[in-house]
């Protein structure tokens, strides 16, 4: 009696995966070839397959498909460690964001933009991810300080991280406007003249974050109950934290590298995954993975559109929409 | 008498301290198999203390809980947690979590990175969901239940951990009369269906005298007195625990004893 219950349940999920993913795989078609000018997919095909240098080709490749790459590998990974952080720090309201990277990472960007001068894509990508990576260690080191990391501490140095980075960009940039124009795309988070490079270094880490996040799977579902009783199921609960932080830092680390910090995603996604796939780590995470991947794609397309025919950064489409979804969601629940 | 086999946990000399308070001093104290121990005491005491160590949540500063012939110092996290499980004082888990997957969550010391979820973590899920009453709950958010079924779900969640020893800690907090005896007669039923090992630690006197087989006071961070309720309620002694003046009579109802309180002391 229970063993077909259990079977149509599972097979019920995999018609969702299997219908996202041809969700995703459209969305990425729609983004390669819908914005200010249109291509065929005929022309897409001949673009990769036959590329001629004409210039409808090199578009294709060079600006369309490497946002058309990128844009879902940002998503999937700000899904996955959306969900992380909210495991983590046992809290639905939590995203990358209340970690403080993304503002770590706009704070190394404006600073080595005002100090250093750097202006190049890559050279700013390269250091977002540092200033991830340094936050991400200084949030660690701070909540990892006396008995442990507990989960309102990371929540709590987090935010003040966040914060403080944020006050500081704000000061770097009214007191030196001019100078820093060029970085206020940047700052909302855009797939804007990605080379296809961004999309390759950022893949390991991503790929990594990622293997890391799903071999937690199971120490991650325990871990949704409080601290003595996921220790007495025998969850290393300690090592499970350091490796879910370690998986946050490397997903979003990324995601702020090839995009800029682009908001809500990590937020918004693992709400509408939680809708799909309940509450077990291993279906919610490639519920998030995908949904992200879809939802960002959709934003990219979206962002070409909404002040046509000039870009909107990503970042204020995902935020918008997102707002949006998440009022609905939570409507929805209270009903 | 019958000869009494092996105790399932037998303490020894166990001292356990926080920073600057020693907590338990030098407790010895043995746990019947198959049998049902409450450890009740005033406020402060140590049960709640003792019950965690024996789970090892604390690690004593000396002394040691053995399991059988195994120290439970020497076991892994996951080889100990299929030994003991552990209810916690207000236990908590996501509001829209549903009642199958909290109960899942008691099979994870069966499993490994390679052996996945397989019959026998089904059957002991279902047996679990079924022997506390909550299978027709299980696609239930935790949010929309009440406190009584609530904890219904969290026994099934120790339930299906399948360990020969289970420890609850003041499992009928907040819950009103008929929850309470709800609760309590789901423990005894466990420990009399399935054979389980029960420590728990209960506040109320009453309730420990009535389902308890072997009654342990606890004062001041040691064991005052232990037996059965018939040996341990006695005015004397409840005098000197709890610092109550109080009237022992016989339950006419189960035959019992039942502790009738006047006064502070």
């Amino acid at each position: 009696m229970t063993v077909p219950r259990a079977r149509s349940a599972r097979q019920s999920f995999a018609v969702t995966i299997a219908g996202l993913s041809a969700l995703l795989i459209t969305a990425m078609l729609v983004s390669v070839t819908v914005g200010y000018r249109l291509y065929g997919l005929d022309q897409l095909y001949h673009a990769v397959f036959a590329f001629d240098g004409s210039e409808t080709a090199t578009v294709l490749v060079n600006l369309r498909l490497p946002r058309a790459i990128l844009a879902p590998m940002v998503g999937a990974g700000l899904g996955v460690a959306g969900v992380l952080v909210q495991t983590l720090s046992r809290n639905r309201i939590a995203s990358p964001d209340t970690l403080g990277l993304n503002a770590g990472a706009s704070l190394a960007v404006v600073l080595a933009s005002a100090t250093l001068g750097i202006t190049s894509l890559t050279g700013l990508s390269l250091v977002a991810a540092l200033g991830a990576l340094l936050t991400s260690m200084l949030v660690f080191a701070i909540a990892a300080g006396a008995g442990g990391i507990s989960p309102i501490r990371i929540v709590l140095i987090g935010v003040t991280i966040a914060g403080l980075g944020q006050s500081v960009v704000q000061l770097i940039l009214t007191s030196n406007e001019a100078q820093m124009q060029n970085l206020l795309f940047w700052l909302a988070g855009s797939f804007v003249d990605r080379p296809m490079a961004l999309a390759i270094n950022g893949l390991p880490f991503i790929a990594a974050g990622a293997a890391i996040a799903f071999a937690l799977v199971r120490p991650l579902d325990a871990l949704q109950a409080d601290d003595a009783t996921a220790v007495s199921l025998g969850v290393p609960v300690s090592l499970v934290r350091i490796g879910c932080f370690l998986a946050i830092s490397l997903l979003s680390g990324a995601a702020v590298a090839m995009a800029g910090p682009v908001s809500f995603v990590g937020l918004v996604v693992p709400h509408a995954a939680r809708r799909l796939a309940g509450q077990r780590h291993g279906p919610l995470m490639l519920a998030a993975a995908l949904i992200g991947a879809i939802y960002t794609t959709l934003a990219d397309v979206l962002a070409r559109f909404v002040i046509y025919p000039v870009e909107a950064p990503v970042g204020a489409v995902t935020a918008v929409v997102g707002g949006l979804v998440l009022v609905l969601l939570l409507r929805g629940r209270a009903a | 008498m019958t000869a009494n086999p092996a105790p399932s946990i037998s303490i020894d000399s166990l001292t356990l301290a926080y920073p600057g308070k020693t907590v338990l001093d030098t407790v010895s104290l043995d746990i019947p198999r198959g049998k049902i121990t409450v450890l009740a005491g005033p406020n402060g005491c140590g049960k709640s203390t003792l019950l965690r160590a024996i789970r090892r949540l604390h690690r004593p500063v000396s002394g040691r809980v053995m399991l059988e012939d195994i120290g439970v110092a020497d076991l892994s996290e996951k080889a100990l947690a299929r030994h003991i499980g552990l209810l916690a004082q207000n236990p908590s888990a996501p509001e829209d979590m549903t009642v199958e997957e909290l109960v899942r969550l008691g099979r994870y010391p069966h499993q490994t990175m390679l052996q996945r979820w397989d019959s026998q973590d089904t059957r002991a899920l279902e047996a679990a969901m079924a022997g506390t009453g909550v299978t027709s709950l299980r696609d239930r958010p935790l949010g929309s239940l009440s406190g009584g079924q609530v904890q219904r779900v969290w026994i099934a969640m120790v339930l299906a951990q399948e360990t020969e020893i289970v420890c609850l800690d003041e499992p009928v907090n907040h819950l009103d009369l008929a929850h309470q005896l709800d609760c309590l007669d789901l423990v005894r039923q466990l420990n009399a269906e399935f054979g389980r090992t029960v420590v728990l630690v209960l506040h109320d006197l009453n309730l420990a005298a009535r389902y308890a087989d072997q009654l342990v006071f606890m004062r001041d961070g040691g064991v005052a007195a232990y037996g059965t309720p018939d040996d341990l309620m006695t005015q004397d002694l409840i005098a000197r625990v709890f610092n109550v003046d109080a009237m022992i009579i016989t339950d006419p109802a189960y035959g019992r004893p039942l502790c009738l309180p006047l006064r502070t002391c």
